[in-house]
């Protein structure tokens, strides 16, 4: 009962907390003082006056602000976010096309992150003081202080211009089109159209991006992971699981890790929401089409439909994974659950 | 010890699932990616099928700007270059010569003395994508289609009254008034001829409230239904399009089956898709990287004129709503001149442009009817001076420059301010987001405005409407309103090109220059790299190129 009213009134809490960001937001994309119009239309059609006309006509430009509001609010509720005045589509349709390349990429640097961050933070948690928690240090602080938009453009020089062992910006290779659209994510797209082509050189140009846009989420595993197991592993029951005689590895990963887990998921939690909205720097080096890019240029055109949308997207993104975080929590430590 | 050897593990896994598909990822990909045989290779590709079906031209550009393919909305740069190989246009004008206009899908056209009607006969057999045969009604349709939509490029059609059919092959416009250069606006892409069939089977309407009826947009934007060497045949925005050879094209097949254009944004990251061989051609090159281009025996580095204009412009309203202190200084011509020679104009081309720039001597850019180089002048202190006293200000006075702001606007706004230093005039920057700056710029709130201007269509009342005419935009927002100039626009609107137009074209610059609303600071140079085996590479300022001209 507690868990499943705790997640109701989460979920309900929701709403609210909807309504309240599309208010912010459109009180501040309202206040700047560009005229709209100049996104809709370009610079020549602005003398048309019947070019004009039809743009206030289509877009409802010449209802008072709360009307405006409203309406937004209303079509939101039946799923229509409104049409972007740039690209001219529905904003749901623009987010379409942009988000897989998005979650293609958040999941590969996240698998890179855990996959490699989590060994490297045990590592140096039993090796603490000694030379594999030193380099893990020295990998991890690169990660976090080094800025994508350097270290991407870096390891394009050296591995794809100098080395040519890995395939360039994109998410396919220059001289493939993209495989037909169902999923929108290549790497199944491809699988699902059988063309292994397709499949193997997505698979390629994922890596590096996930290195580079992951490498900041693995410092922070890692160090994190370090942190908490170095605290755990000096635990009284850890000593006593240790005089019972029982396996080193059943210590470190049954007693040890398991207790680690709680602030390395609360990290990892926000760390993938990161991915998801933070992935800008990334998306430009590589020529990644994610929702970075949209979100920056909906921002800077003040293509208040899509700056809208994708900043619901990504709030609403950060709020279930702060519900998966908390409702993991209650599946790793029972207390949680009961409390 | 056992965790080492899971990370041990892990590595080994990483490094394996690296190897195992990066070679594969290189055989997919066509030989011409190999190094260092990509220029022997990519040929070597191709000789499996004939070179039409199977060569395949990658040009990595930065496609930001295309947000719709549909000709009856896009009004950006990069669709006029996708619109010129995917429709044919009744006339076009060619980069060997951009004076004269010559016939595509009409054969020959004849225009009345007053220039109020143009009468066009259209090349007979000719056949769209679809098989469908290219007829009068599409004429029709297409710029009936264009207008009633109301969408970016609907004021190319500003002075059409209509559009009839005569016969099959024989359409009539008529202007609602002399319109001596819609030959030249009707070269523009945008007015390409659509299949009406085809269009109107997707949704497509050229009827009067098109604006709310028309769903064609969607398939447009994924497929084209023109005439045009080439058909669209996917767009990702973001990451790609993809042109495929028209089967039922009217002349000569071209060489490359399929051209993708893959957005690419940082430049160096293009240049160095073109180093390797992943791509044939690349937009445009940054001035930082030509020197590095150059030094590729591979590469070919092609230097093309543009016709885009920077420049800044001074409000002749003493009382603007934004800055009125700066806008009482600058509605005084002479204050004007001295800022217009104060600016070092070479240095700033030098320095910001690393030489890739030309400066007009006023609103005409070089390469357009009526500009006189001779008219021009450098950078003079003491006359800028002499300006300041009779101006009252022999002292110098503060200004505000405002602008949108971008990397390469940034850096000439300080090159600006520290000209104008040199007079003691203390210029503060106001650098804008774009949108900002565009809604008080229309609003005719600003005092000085730095900022670009591209001609649509090859005519030089894109320069002389725009700024000359109190009306329109540039003159409009910046309040200069000189009756003796708006005349002189109003009468080049009714000439066609020849020497009297000429003349009216350098007398409307001697007002400007006189009067001083604008000064123009420099035209850029777009440079642009290939691939050495590339041939027929061919520059055009208004939509930049014919793939059906490249071959290998």
């Amino acid at each position: 009962m507690g868990l499943a009213s705790h997640l109701i009134r989460r979920l309900l809490l929701l709403i609210p907390m909807l309504i309240g960001i599309t208010l912010l937001l459109f009180i501040v994309t309202h206040i700047v003082p560009s005229d709209p119009l100049s996104v809709i239309l370009t610079e020549k059609s602005m003398e048309n006056p019947a070019s004009v006309e039809a743009a206030i006509q289509k877009w409802g430009l010449d209802k008072p602000l709360y009307e405006q509001y409203f309406v937004y609010l209303r079509n939101l509720m039946m799923g229509d976010m409104g049409t972007s005045f740039k690209t001219k589509n529905p904003v749901s349709h623009d987010l379409q096309t942009f988000l897989p390349a998005t979650i293609e990429l958040s999941i590969g640097s996240f698998i890179f992150a855990i996959l490699i961050g989590l060994p490297l933070g045990i590592i140096s948690a039993l090796k603490a003081g000694k030379w594999p928690d030193h380099s893990t240090r020295v990998v991890s602080l690169l990660g976090a202080s080094m800025p994508p938009f350097w270290s991407g453009l870096l390891v394009l020089y050296f591995f794809y211009y100098k080395l040519q062992i890995f395939p360039g910006p994109g998410r396919i290779d220059a001289r493939l089109t993209a495989p037909h659209t169902i999923t929108g994510l290549f790497l199944i797209d491809s699988l699902a159209a059988h063309d292994m082509q397709a499949f193997w050189s997505s698979l390629s140009h994922l890596l590096l991006p996930s290195m580079i846009l992951g490498w900041f989420t693995l410092a922070l595993v890692a160090r994190i992971t370090r942190s908490a197991l170095l605290d755990v592993l000096q635990m009284d029951y850890i000593r006593t699981a240790r005089s019972k005689g029982l396996k080193e590895k059943t210590i470190i990963v049954r007693h040890g890790l398991r207790n680690a887990l709680i602030p390395l998921i609360t990290v990892v939690g926000l760390a993938f929401a990161g991915l998801m909205s933070g992935a800008i720097m990334t998306e430009t080096i590589f020529a990644w089409p994610g929702i970075g890019r949209y979100a920056v240029e909906s921002a800077a055109n003040l293509d208040y439909p899509s700056l809208m949308g994708t900043t619901l997207l990504i709030a609403v993104v950060y709020m279930f994974v702060n519900l998966l975080v908390d409702f993991m929590y209650a599946v790793i430590d029972p207390r949680i659950r009961e409390a | 010890m056992k965790a080492t050897k899971y990370i041990l593990f892990m590595l080994l896994v990483l490094s394996m699932s690296l190897a195992s598909c990066q070679p594969k990822a290189a055989d997919v990909v066509s030989p011409g990616e190999e190094q260092p045989m990509a220029t022997e290779a990519a040929p070597a590709a191709t000789q499996a099928v004939p070179p039409a079906e199977a060569a395949v031209l990658v040009m990595a550009a930065n496609l930001d700007d295309v947000v719709t393919l549909d000709p009856g909305f896009a009004g950006e740069t990069t669709n006029l270059m996708i619109h010129i190989n995917t429709y044919d246009t009744l006339v076009d004008i060619r980069p060997e010569d951009l004076t004269t206009k010559v016939g595509r899908l009409a054969e020959s056209w004849d225009i009345s003395e007053d220039f109020m009607t143009y009468t066009f006969h259209l090349r007979p057999g000719v056949l769209f994508a679809s098989g469908n045969p290219v007829t009068a009604d599409d004429v029709v349709f297409s710029w009936q289609r264009l207008k009633n939509l109301a969408g970016a490029p609907a004021f190319n059609l500003d002075l059409v009254e209509s559009v009839e059919t005569v016969d099959d092959l024989t359409v009539k416009v008529t202007m609602n008034e002399a319109n001596p250069s819609f030959l030249a606006s009707a070269a523009n892409p945008s007015l390409g001829i659509q299949d009406s069939l085809l269009v109107e089977e997707h949704g497509g309407t050229d009827a009067a409230d098109a604006s709310t009826t028309d769903t064609a947009k969607e398939w447009l934007d994924q497929n084209s239904a023109g005439s045009g060497p080439y058909v669209l045949t996917s767009w990702a925005p973001k990451s790609e399009i993809v042109l495929e050879a028209n089967p039922n094209y009217w002349r000569d097949t071209p060489y490359f089956g399929k051209v993708i254009i893959k957005h690419v944004e940082d430049p160096t990251t293009k240049l160095q898709m073109l180093e390797t061989g992943d791509a044939d051609i690349i937009d445009a090159l940054d001035y930082d990287l030509v020197d590095m281009a150059q030094a590729d025996p591979n590469l070919v580095v092609d230097i093309g004129q543009t016709l885009d204009e920077n420049y800044l412009a001074f409000t002749s309203n003493c009382a603007t709503e934004i800055g009125p202190d700066t806008a009482a200084m600058v509605c005084d011509p002479n204050i004007r001149k001295a800022i217009v020679y104060a600016l070092d104009y070479d240095g700033l081309i030098q320095s910001v442009l690393n030489g890739y720039g030309v400066r007009a001597p006023s609103i005409i850019p070089l390469g357009v009817l009526g500009v006189d180089p001779a008219m021009g002048w450098g950078r003079d202190l003491d006359k800028a001076r002499e300006f300041l006293v009779a101006g009252g200000y022999p002292d110098g006075f503060d200004m505000e420059l405002y602008y949108a702001s971008n990397s390469t606007r940034d850096t000439i706004a300080a090159k600006i301010k520290s000209d104008l230093a040199d007079i003691n005039v203390n210029v503060t920057l106001v650098p804008m987001e774009q949108s900002v700056y565009l809604t008080e710029m229309r609003a005719q709130k600003l005092p000085t405005a730095f900022g670009g201007w591209t001609p649509d269509y090859l005519d030089p009342t894109m320069w002389t409407d725009y700024f000359g005419l109190g009306d329109r935009s540039i003159a409009f927002r910046m309040w200069y309103s000189n009756p003796d100039a708006t005349a002189i626009a109003r009468k080049i609107q009714t000439l066609a090109d020849g020497p009297e137009r000429a003349q009216d074209i350098h007398d409307l610059q001697v007002i400007l220059i006189e009067d001083m609303p604008y000064t123009m600071l420099y035209q850029t140079q777009r440079v642009v790299g290939y691939r050495a085996d590339l041939q027929g590479y061919a520059y055009h300022p208004v939509w930049f190129l014919d793939f059906s001209k490249l071959s290998n």
